[in-house]
């Protein structure tokens, strides 16, 4: 049911003394649009806690697109944490927008952004404490149209029936044309079918009621979608591809919030997409092609960002930094304009290689904390099953380097159960440890008996995603990745090596949602009626009761997560696409199998993943990339 | 009274200033507030010192920490200048790059060898309005009158139990009953407390221990309104001194 626009703080306020962080709730801070005038309003949601999703670039992104376009609005919202949710159902208080604490229920559009694959039942829940229907099927004719979009929309099936509408892909453009299009379909008076199926004509918007899902011999058990008769809807969805950064706005983040947030800096993004063709890498898959920004643009960014916000922090993000072909002389000239009074110019990952090591000296200054590498695999036979083109003697190189530099802790972030992987490749991992262990002990001496030198080991599950090689692959049993997890542990034994997992039971829901077609969404459904919420949280996280919601509609999560798809099979998610061709991803996975990597298309020329010529687009590379 | 030594090296201006805390950001915890105000320092693009360490931290000392939920008429930030600028046009430019909840009302250059300010505000006044059920101000009063005479209150601060004294951190307190709001009955309360290097007493600390009093069995506290009013030091004589008398100015 529609609500009635108006400003609700006054039942909020009194619920801020009983909550953990009420600085969540808050609002106005520097640099968010006070001015929210409409008439179409629009409320952008990233589904859970403040704190975790005001960084997000992405919606400080459309936010600012959104409240720039003529005659719209747009405000933000987040997920209460569970004190406050409870608090607010038990006083009928429903999710409000920050800007001007209205009722979510009362805006023309609500956008969801899908950050990763275990928001699901975070998502219901948003939609539930908003007093807006969970299903797209079930909200009435002046209901919000839900749209999402995000890193995580290429496989949506699982949540599809939640969407009105779902934007695949770049979104800056995409938000202000759907949003003129809600706003033009309700001044002319348009029924809610009516205005689904004009959305379904802005480029690059996906709207599920339009597609069936269709069993046969040709597809997996989640069936494929088809276009409804009668609908004029395309059999395949691609995403919107901006075709260069130059264009946008390179200083999204304006806003400066009060509490504590996860990435509490600026952040200005210095390219998008990643050509280096990890296999497991999703997001190299789905942001091709390579669009870097001028480094003249980057350098202006950072200067008047941190003068606008008064950040001491700025982070250079992107997929890969390091890769900007003019990294050396913007953090040359960052160093020379910002770095004073204490501000720090920061870079998300390192390369692995010794100008990665050199970079991430050239903005340390004098803090050396601890120095991040991602093999990923144990042995060069495993790199290259997963291209991952370093070699063991550039890892090597690169900690040397490191430690001559002056650092003493070492990260190596892994993956267990990688496709091919054995018993050799795990071993392999505290091998490596071990080496770059005595390197560093060598570079660092002893001082007392003690060299002060560490290495510690990461080791996430692998989840196979849609749009990479790896989309047909089942995840490894849980009971293999603990006999796997306890010879890795047995192996190292030396204390300043240390080892730590990521949580391996989310992993298998994360690699069960990434694999569902649309009947899982009765899952999610059933998840979060027994009251799963916050699965990211691992203090929330209750796998069990996945496992029982999944059994009580008939489905096994452990069975889903492991089940490998045929590599000829029409699979759940063919129709929204980012691009890259079906025909470049099995090519890549017969590589993989027998061991043979493929370049950077950025470094050397076209390896055909087929995303340029679909969407008409092309790397942008700022300086040249080869020279080194 | 021993405290935190002023960070300012002889050489640096310490511009002292007076904020407010209201509306919503009166639920800003105490490290929201330093991390808001030295942004708003970087914003206006004051010439502020920073620290020799690695992490280059901004020169800069608050008064004693307001509890989450509290607003304020009068907290106090002391900056340290690597050069003397216009007090006026300080001041403006900090009011316009401070979120207006929290914006500054008095800034002035102050003696560089005065103590830190978080020790040396000892006194603060307080504006309480209480609502909740089956409770009015002599019910209260009594419930004060008796933890008085107990001398102390045993809490806890998150799963730490804490103690503090009341004979000298309690200073003095005023009821009267007030209208009720909406289904809330309200009694307004003005509270003056003292600190020193034993502890602070938290309004919400007092008014709870009251509540658990026999005097108030049944009644029930469900909100309450804070407003810090007034922040001195206590001379050894009992005379208050301002933040910004004459004697701390430059
Ligand atoms: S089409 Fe070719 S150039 Fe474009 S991203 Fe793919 S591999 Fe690179």
């Amino acid at each position: 049911m529609r609500l009635a626009r108006k400003d609700r703080f006054s039942e909020l306020e009194p619920l801020l003394g009983k909550v953990l962080h009420p600085a969540r709730y808050l609002d106005h801070e520097w640099g968010a649009t006070e001015e929210q005038d409409g008439p179409f309003h629009a409320c952008l949601i990233y589904p859970d806690t403040y704190e975790v999703g005001q960084p997000n670039l992405g919606i400080a992104i459309l936010y600012n697109e959104l409240n720039r376009a003529e005659g719209i609005s747009c405000e933000r919202a987040y997920l209460p944490w569970v004190d406050m949710s409870a608090l607010m159902r038990e006083r009928g208080v429903p999710l409000l927008s920050l800007e001007s604490s209205s009722p979510v229920a009362s805006f023309d559009l609500v956008g969801i952004t899908l950050a990763h694959e275990l928001v699901a039942t975070n998502v219901i829940e948003t939609l539930d404490l908003a007093g807006i229907a969970v299903r797209s099927s079930d909200r009435d004719e002046d209901d919000a149209i839900v749209v999402a979009g995000g890193a995580s929309a290429w496989n949506v099936e699982p949540l599809a029936p939640i969407f009105d509408a779902v934007s695949l892909g770049d979104g800056e453009e995409a938000i202000v044309d759907i949003a003129r299009c809600v706003r033009s379909c309700r001044e002319r008076g348009l029924a809610r079918a009516e205005i689904l199926r004009e959305l379904s004509r802005v480029e690059n918007v996906y709207v599920p009621s339009l597609y069936d899902i269709v069993h046969d011999e040709t597809s997996t058990r989640w069936g494929y979608a088809v276009p409804k008769e009668g609908t004029g809807v395309p059999p395949v969805v691609y995403k919107r591809c901006i075709p260069s950064l130059a264009e946008t706005d390179p200083i999204p983040q304006r806003m400066v919030p009060y509490m504590g947030i996860v990435q509490d800096r600026l952040a200005i993004e210095v390219l998008r997409g990643c050509a280096r063709g990890c296999r497991f890498c999703q997001a190299g898959m789905t942001y091709r092609p390579v669009r870097e920004r001028p480094a003249s643009q980057v350098i202006d960014a950072v200067c008047e960002g941190l003068s606008v916000t008064g950040y001491d922090e700025c982070s250079l993000s992107s997929l890969s930094t390091t890769d900007h072909s003019q990294c050396e002389h913007i953090l040359r000239e960052l160093k020379m304009r910002a770095n004073q009074n204490g501000v720090r110019i920061s870079i998300p990952s390192q390369r692995l290689d010794s100008f990665g090591v050199d970079m991430a000296s050239a903005v340390s200054g004098g803090r050396k904390g601890g120095l991040t590498f991602a093999p990923e695999a144990g042995t060069q036979r495993l790199r290259d099953v997963i291209n991952k083109n370093v070699t063991e003697e550039d890892l090597y190189r690169a900690a040397r380097n490191a430690f001559e530099n002056g650092w003493k802790r070492m990260k190596l972030y892994y993956m267990m159960g990688l496709p091919t992987e054995t018993d050799e490749d795990i071993l392999a991992i505290t091998e490596t440890a071990r080496k770059v262990l005595a390197i560093g002990r060598e570079v660092c001496g002893y001082r007392r008996g003690k060299s002060g030198v560490s290495v510690s080991i990461s080791v996430a599950v692998f989840v196979p995603k849609c749009y990479t090689p790896f989309q047909w692959q089942g995840q490894l049993g849980r009971d293999e990745v603990r006999r796997r997890q306890q010879l890795l542990l047995q192996s190292a034994q030396d204390r300043d090596i240390r080892i730590s997992y990521h949580d391996s039971d989310s992993s298998v829901l994360d690699a069960a949602l990434s694999k569902m077609g649309r009947a899982g969404f009765e899952v999610v459904m059933e998840a979060w009626k027994r009251g799963c919420r916050f699965d990211a949280w691992t203090d929330q996280f209750s796998y069990e009761t996945w496992l029982e919601a999944g059994r009580s509609v008939g489905i096994d999560l452990e069975e889903v997560a492991a089940e490998t798809f045929d590599l000829d099979a029409r699979l759940p998610w063919d129709h929204t696409s980012p691009g890259v061709s079906k025909g470049y991803l099995k090519r890549e996975w017969r590589r993989a199998v027998q061991g043979v990597t493929t370049p950077d298309c950025t470094m050397t020329s076209c390896v055909g993943c087929g995303v340029c010529p679909t969407l008409g687009v092309d790397n942008v590379i700022a300086g040249d990339r080869h020279a080194r | 009274m021993p405290g935190r030594p002023p960070i300012g090296k002889p050489d640096l201006e310490r511009l002292r200033v007076r904020f407010i805390k209201n509306d919503r950001l009166a639920y800003l915890g105490h490290l929201e507030v330093i991390n808001t105000i030295s942004r708003s320092v970087r914003r206006a693009k004051m010439p502020f010192s920073v620290g020799n360490g690695f992490a280059q931290r901004m020169r800069i000392q608050f008064s004693q920490a307001l509890p989450v939920g509290a607003a304020s008429t009068c907290e106090y930030y002391d900056l340290y200048l690597t050069e003397r600028v216009d007090e006026g046009e300080a001041f403006e430019l900090l009011r316009a790059s401070t979120p207006k909840a929290m914006a500054p009302t008095e800034a002035h250059f102050v003696k560089s060898k005065l103590p830190a300010l978080e020790a040396w505000l000892t006194r603060s006044d307080w504006d309480i309005r209480l609502f909740g059920r089956d409770f009015d101000a002599s019910a209260l009063g009594l419930a004060l009158e008796d933890l008085k005479g107990i001398g102390k209150i045993d809490f806890m601060r998150g799963d730490k139990p804490r103690s503090i004294g009341l004979d000298s951190t309690l200073v003095s307190w005023a009821l009267e009953d007030c209208e009720k709001e909406g289904e809330w009955d309200c009694v307004h309360m003005t509270l003056k407390t003292r600190s020193s290097n034993l502890g602070a007493l938290r309004p919400a600390v007092l008014l709870e221990a009251a509540f658990k009093t026999p005097v108030l069995a049944g009644a029930m506290l469900d909100s309450t309104r804070v407003l810090r009013q007034g922040q001195w030091n206590e001379a050894e004589d009992g005379s208050l001194i301002d933040p910004f008398d004459p004697g701390q100015l430059l």
